[in-house]
């Protein structure tokens, strides 16, 4: 299941986590929430974010 | 989870605006020009609960402005909670015109959390 969580903390700053995605596709999947909200103060990728793009399929080709 | 970002939210919807204030049960609020302490200022006024002057949003710029002088003319988590419900308010308009569902809860710590189900087509 693909999900986003924001939390909305009581000083007013909010922060975003996107869970079930693959690769690159969580940040494509929250932008517009980020650009509805403000202004990004801080993007952190996590371990999965860089696992799971080593597990897409590599389309390049080695010519010799 | 595969990313995490921050986001230092700006009033930009007049709409969500007016469902956070009716959420906090203040009044709606009203474009004017409204003097603060030093000068005035126009756009959105919200007149939160003990506060000497109104806040200010320029919808358009994404500014507020304000005069509380430190905490004192005006306790700052009066504005934090009124940023706080409108960024819940915001998320959950662009949700739905998404087709998104959404789940609220509130957090022990006082944080509310919203959880968007991204549907399989997306």
């Amino acid at each position: 299941m693909k999900t986003i969580d924001i939390i909305f903390s009581a000083d007013g700053q909010s922060r975003i986590e996107t869970r079930g995605f693959t690769g690159s596709r969580c940040k494509h999947a929250s932008r517009f929430l980020e650009t509805a909200l403000g202004a990004t103060a801080s993007e952190q990728l996590t371990a999965e974010y860089h696992q799971t793009v080593q597990h897409q399929p590599n389309h390049l080709t080695q010519e010799n | 989870m595969s990313h995490i970002v921050t986001i230092t939210t700006e009033v930009r919807d007049a709409e969500a605006l007016r469902l956070a204030c009716h959420r906090l049960e203040l009044g709606e609020p009203v474009h004017e020009t409204v003097p603060l302490f030093s000068g005035e200022a126009t756009g959105y006024c919200v007149r939160l609960p003990d506060w000497r002057y109104p806040v200010v949003f320029d919808v358009d710029q994404g500014q507020v402005r304000y005069d509380n002088f430190q905490g004192r003319w005006g306790e700052p988590a009066q504005l934090n909670r009124l940023l706080q419900f409108y960024g819940v308010e915001k998320c959950r308009m662009e949700a739905r015109r998404k087709g998104h569902s959404v789940l609220e809860n509130q957090l022990s710590d006082g944080s509310i959390k919203l959880t968007i189900q991204i549907g399989a087509d997306h």
